[in-house]
């Protein structure tokens, strides 16, 4: 029997702001001004949004979506905290409430100064998540993601023999879409030798192998399926949805295995109430805050074996008219960080085939993941269904 | 013109918890004490109120061995903290200890070309203020 929640809820309304470094607008406005594209992309008024996942810590709460955009009766405010993983999993609570009733337009956003407000990098201590680290390891030299991440890129390589060269191909075929999408921070070519050249932070990973720290705002609307396919643009259907939290969800260095994330647990779930398996998408955003991660959560996605994640980059079967494109809007690598509710945006894009350059042809199925907050993991997946 | 020295970036410190205190009084006397359940004996780490295998409230801490072998490492170059900038680059080991836990320090004494994953480390102690020793590791 298929899952209760299968292709109950829609993506029905996308919109973002442009992705820069430098901005003097505040996260709230960021997150404000794309949450008003993405209404008027829904053919929706302010007033029809009826539930807020805002980004959590971020720009904005509740009560700031209520006095700037009149929302007269709000029925759901949410926060989903798991970092990376949060714009995917907050999907899966929004279709629960569209599919019950409970709300009918959940407005799902994000707004950041990641560039020209407090670093990305540097802010570990603040979040209460992040104690554990705060108290065991930033006094030993280890508290940004890119180290405490590092750890089990290393381990990989060791193991299985993943090198920097493999590292490179994500990098590089993701600057080429970047180039394609026009609305991105980095938008000059990126070569191989260029990749390995760049400054090591935390070996093994080198600048290049990191997500940017930029300033912009994306934002979502999820409606119920049947709602949404009388609203203005082509009807993308949810799949399946799932989150998931790993062992020893605040420690990476207690986790059993360095190198399982929560997305272990939700890709089962996922592709359950989905219905398909991995050789069904025909278009993946994989959330890249380190090419090792795209790597890595491939192989959780079953897309190739633990191991094979390296060579399964290699000879353009991610680029655009390879076996698997992913990440064909340029990623948190070079589009922009927004926690990867771009990543979302674009495969709704590519769903309703208005990804312009970066169109995979005849994109009927695609995934997407989120990843954060030490290996919490989300995955969802979309259907074009008009 | 002020010729007053810039001032000393702060070093990120550990606040221990009630939970974690008999760890970090462990590492002011050189011992690696780890907390083991004192229903089912199982150890845990980092520390907490509630053992997850048997739900036991009541621990014991227990002086572990000093010695590991290598599970990963990374090298910082990038220092996210100024406080580290001097130290800059410096090897930081997981190790998996004898004890049954993993430590994460620094690994002082070898070549980052040198490291390979099984080899054994020791863990020594570093005082860095009066209440807070440190580990790190050195190539046993």
């Amino acid at each position: 029997m298929a899952h209760a929640l299968r292709e109950k809820a829609a993506v029905s309304g996308i919109g973002e702001t442009a992705y820069t470094r430098g901005t003097q607008k505040s996260g709230l406005a960021l997150q404000l001004e794309a949450s008003l594209k993405a209404i008027e992309d829904a053919g929706l008024k302010p007033a029809d949004i009826d539930g807020v996942v805002p980004y959590f810590p971020g720009g904005g709460i509740a009560e700031d979506f209520i006095a700037n955009l009149g929302l007269p009766d709000l029925a759901l405010s949410l926060f989903v905290p798991m970092g990376g993983a949060t714009c995917v999993a907050a999907i899966q609570s929004a279709a629960m409430a569209v599919a019950t009733g409970v709300a009918k337009n959940v407005l799902i956003s994000v707004g950041r100064t990641g560039y020209s407000g407090a670093r990305v990098s540097t802010r570990l201590q603040q979040f209460p998540q992040f104690a554990l680290a705060a108290e065991f390891e930033a006094p030993i030299g280890m508290f940004a993601p890119a180290q405490l991440y590092a750890q089990g890129a290393r381990r990989h390589m060791e193991l299985y023999g993943t090198t920097a060269r493999h590292f490179a191909e994500v990098a590089v075929t993701t600057r080429q879409h970047a180039i394609l999408n026009g609305n991105v921070v980095m938008n000059k070519p990126l070569t191989v030798e260029e990749h390995h050249a760049s400054r090591m932070i935390s070996d093994p990973f080198r600048l290049f192998d990191c997500s940017l720290e930029s300033d912009g705002g994306a934002a979502i609307i999820i409606s119920a399926a049947d709602r949404a396919k009388d609203l203005k643009k082509p009807l993308v259907t949810i799949m399946g949805v799932a989150e998931g939290h790993p062992e020893s969800p605040a420690s990476i260095a207690q986790r059993p295995d360095l190198l399982d994330f929560g997305l272990t647990k939700a890709a089962k779930r996922g592709y359950d109430m989905a219905g398909v398996g991995p050789k069904d998408i025909d278009v993946a955003e994989i959330y890249d805050c380190f090419t090792f991660t795209v790597l890595r959560q491939l192989e959780i996605l079953g897309f190739c074996k633990t191991g094979e994640g390296g060579p399964f980059v290699m000879d353009g079967r991610i680029g655009l008219g390879g076996a698997l494109p992913i990440n064909t809007h340029g990623g948190l690598l070079s589009q922009g960080h927004v926690v990867g509710l771009n990543h979302v945006i674009e495969l709704t894009r590519q769903l309703r085939r208005e990804a312009g350059k970066a169109q995979v042809k005849d994109a009927e199925v695609g995934l997407v993941t989120g990843y954060g907050d030490m290996g919490d993991g989300s995955l969802a997946i979309l259907r074009r269904a008009a | 013109m002020s010729t007053a020295p810039a001032p000393q970036p702060e070093r990120p410190m550990s606040t221990p918890t009630r939970e974690s205190q008999p760890y970090w009084d462990g590492m002011r006397e050189g011992k690696l004490m780890l907390q083991h359940c004192a229903a089912c004996g199982k150890v845990r780490h980092y520390p907490r109120p509630v053992c997850p295998h048997c739900f036991s409230m009541e621990s014991e801490f227990k002086a572990a061995p000093l010695t590991g072998t290598l599970h990963t490492w990374t090298v910082c170059h990038h220092p996210f903290n100024f406080f580290f900038k001097a130290q800059a680059p410096y090897i930081v080991a997981l190790v998996d200890m004898e004890g049954g836990v993993r430590i994460n320090a620094p690994l002082r004494g070898v070549e980052a070309s040198q490291l390979k994953i099984g080899q054994p480390v020791k863990l020594q102690f570093e005082p860095v203020t009066k209440d807070v020793t440190l580990p790190y590791f050195a190539v046993a």
